[in-house]
């Protein structure tokens, strides 16, 4: 490609990314570094501004409810991006094949992505109500078990709540861009592999996967980043509750905010950042993007 | 981008606007929330103020939610926006607020207008409204935990009066329940606020206060972990796990709202709820219409009945520009006209006591007389400016406890040691 050889097309180039580049600056790099300048301060509404350096991540490290959260946010993550990401891959090779009403269907998944995730969450919390939710009623009209269940009323019952209405809502995305992947891998490939008379499983992991892991990279960055920070869901259905064992970081940072204690706040939404950062970075080593990323 | 546009547009404009009426005075500010019909009524007040007085008063709405209602404050008050002059808090924000020098002493012009402060209910002004010796707020509207109960399904299966105790009513419910449930299979003794909020904590207060305990003493240590308070919270679990008169989901989703609707569409003998609920129980439509009574919290043997304190008070920027005329609207919204006027058009039970002898309410909401001695010996919560971090730390152990992780004790020894950081960490 002679596009970047001539300094003019060079010059139009930049010219193109520029509002681009300018929308990273204003709406990203800026309060990135505005929170984390904001980090080092005891930031109290009521107390002088005083600049402590890392006294509040300090503070991090013996706030018991801190780890609690993070302990809830890593364990999130690790069970439903794994449900996620296997449920999505199932729906885009169905999606994928030649059926009857594809379109409609494909539309149909699309669905749960496409509804606004307090309307989402506010529905599961009604699905999940002790006295008229559909679960219990469901439950009861297949005289199934002795009476309503309180469905958020445990921990281990409230964190698998979370998962599924997670997984409901978010499985849609990671089947739509595996599609669009598997879209690009060209059938004669296949009808090769066939005439040499190979097996389907042997087709999905010779084929399939290693075309489809720099965009199964990208999905798993994508829904990384978002369930390690995820607030809306869980503000809605269980505000972390029963006590608290269903805070996530942000919605722990995000009551400090509320609370006026910016200072602290932000120290959380910093090591929120960080750890996306972190787990990007990984995702681009081992997810196929070694040219790009070097 | 165009949203932003758009508010520097009218910021301009209203810049221009206020530029060009400086001479003839232009409008204070006057920033509420709250629900449609209650911002309509305002708009009414200050009518009334602006005819009486000259002052115009442009109101700025707030949304519904309290939490929002609160940060939509903090960013102009925290900025030292000259607007809003005048706004209403949560009794719970004023020590924040107070601390963090936003709200304007009211003391000078209380003096100079001679208005007397004995008109409020005993002790709230001391409760609530003092900051350092100065008053920095005065009390709109007074809410306090009350008991409502089925007079109908009372008199039906139970004999004798209100319960005064715990036990009483726990003997109430399990009789009522038996036969109740025959008909309702969902039928409930005792709906209370358990979710994990901050009606929790008051919740939590008129059980431990009711039983001797406290969550400040005398000299203003936390004292969370009181062995009075470890009993009347392990009384909250025995409700819902031992006795079973309240429903399983009180610890996850009972809020004033779900407990006002269980009691409402007919599933419950007795609701602890505000002052509110009383206006809508016995509003056309509801099912349990003419069939509610009202009376105070029980306690335990020994305690004292307690009922906790909140409500809306209503106070000063202290970078506004317009404080005399400030002032003029904040003594006009706690006249006594206008209280009464609250509480006919809102169910808001007023402030200040003389309201409730005026011929109006005595006649229209004759149950506020009953009420008025509620209000006199309502329990405050800590007074403090991280009175909320303090809250959400006790809500979190209080929900442990609650739902059965934690005992009792366990839980308010985390509380306490909890609690004591943060007291370590925000005391000034």
């Amino acid at each position: 490609m002679g596009l970047g050889s001539r300094s003019g097309d060079r010059r139009t180039a930049y010219l193109f990314i520029l509002p681009l580049a300018a929308f990273i600056l204003v709406f990203i790099v800026i309060p990135v570094i505005g929170t984390f300048w904001t980090s080092l301060f005891r930031e109290v509404t009521y107390l002088e501004s005083v600049f402590n350096f890392l006294g509040n991540y300090r503070r991090l490290f013996s706030d018991a409810n801190f780890w609690q959260s993070m302990k809830f946010t890593l364990l999130f993550v690790a069970v439903c991006l794994p449900i996620e990401l296997f449920l999505g891959l199932v729906f885009a090779l169905i999606l994928n094949e030649k059926l009857p009403a594809r379109g409609v269907l494909r539309a149909a998944v699309l669905v749960p992505w496409a509804i606004p995730t307090i309307v989402a969450a506010r529905t599961w919390e009604l699905i999940y109500n002790y006295s008229y939710g559909l679960a219990n009623y469901v439950l009861a009209a297949l005289h199934i078990g002795s009476g309503p269940v309180n469905w958020l009323g445990t921990p281990l019952s409230a964190f698998g709540a979370l998962v599924i209405a997670d997984v409901w809502k978010t499985t849609p995305f990671v089947t739509i861009i595996l599609l669009a992947g598997l879209q690009t891998i060209p059938e004669q490939i296949y009808e090769q592999a066939r005439v040499d008379g190979t097996v389907f499983y042997q087709r999905f992991f010779k084929i399939t996967l290693p075309i489809l892991r720099p965009v199964i990279a990208v999905a798993l960055i994508f829904r990384s980043i978002d369930t390690i920070r995820i607030l809306d869901l869980i503000y809605v259905v269980t505000d972390g509750g029963p006590g608290g064992s269903t805070t996530s970081l942000s919605l722990y940072g995000y009551k400090f905010f509320n609370e006026g204690d910016f200072g602290y706040g932000s120290a959380i939404a910093v090591v929120v950042f960080v750890m996306a950062a972190l787990l990007s970075v990984i995702y681009l080593r081992v997810g196929g993007f070694k040219g790009v990323v070097e | 981008m165009r949203r932003l546009g758009t508010a520097a547009l009218l910021a301009a404009l209203v810049i221009v606007a206020c530029a060009g009426e400086t001479e003839k005075r232009g409008p204070i500010t006057l920033m509420i929330g709250g629900a449609p019909a209650e911002l309509d009524y305002w708009e009414e007040v200050i009518g009334a103020f602006t005819r009486e007085s000259g002052i115009a008063v442009d109101l700025m709405r707030q949304p519904t939610d309290t939490d929002q209602r609160r940060q939509s404050l903090v960013v102009p008050l925290r900025a030292g926006e000259k607007n809003p002059d005048v706004f209403l808090m949560d009794i719970i924000w004023i020590g924040q607020f107070a601390a963090s020098g936003w709200l304007e002493p009211l003391d000078a012009n209380i003096a100079t207008h001679g208005f007397d402060l004995n008109v409020f209910f005993g002790r709230i002004i001391e409760f609530a409204d003092r900051y350092e010796g100065h008053v920095v707020a005065l009390p709109v509207y007074i809410d306090a935990g009350l008991l409502y109960y089925r007079k109908d399904i009372f008199e039906d299966h139970v004999t004798g009066r209100v319960p005064e105790t715990w036990t009483e009513l726990i003997e109430y419910c399990r009789v009522a329940q038996r036969r109740q449930r025959r008909l309702q299979p969902g039928f409930w003794g005792f709906v209370w606020q358990g979710a994990q909020y901050e009606g929790l904590v008051c919740t939590f207060l008129e059980f431990a206060l009711s039983n001797g305990g406290q969550l400040v003493d005398r000299s203003g240590n936390l004292t969370l972990d009181d062995p009075k308070n470890i009993e009347a919270l392990a009384f909250m679990r025995d409700l819902i796990a031992t006795y079973k008169v309240s429903p399983p989901n009180t610890y996850t989703e009972m809020k004033e709202e779900e407990v006002r609707t269980f009691f409402e569409s007919g599933e419950a003998l007795f609701e602890r709820n505000w002052p509110y609920a009383w206006g809508l129980h016995q509003a056309d439509g509801s099912p349990v219409k003419g069939k509610v009574g009202i009376a105070l919290l029980p306690k335990f043997e020994g305690g004292r009945q307690v009922a906790a304190l909140g409500g809306w008070h209503v106070g000063m920027s202290r970078s506004s520009d317009r404080k005399d005329d400030a002032y003029a609207l904040i003594e006009y919204i706690v006249s006594k006209d206008v209280q009464i006027g609250f509480a006919l058009n809102l169910g808001w039970n007023p402030a200040r006591q003389d309201a409730y002898d005026a011929p109006e309410i005595v006649e229209n909401l004759p149950h506020l007389i009953q009420l008025k001695h509620v209000f006199r010996n309502a329990a405050p919560r800590p007074n403090l400016p991280y009175y909320s971090l303090l809250s959400r730390a006790l809500q979190a152990e209080l929900s442990k406890a609650l739902s059965g992780m934690l005992t009792a004790e366990e839980a308010l020894k985390n509380a306490q040691a909890k609690g004591l950081e943060i007291v370590e960490t925000y005391e000034e």
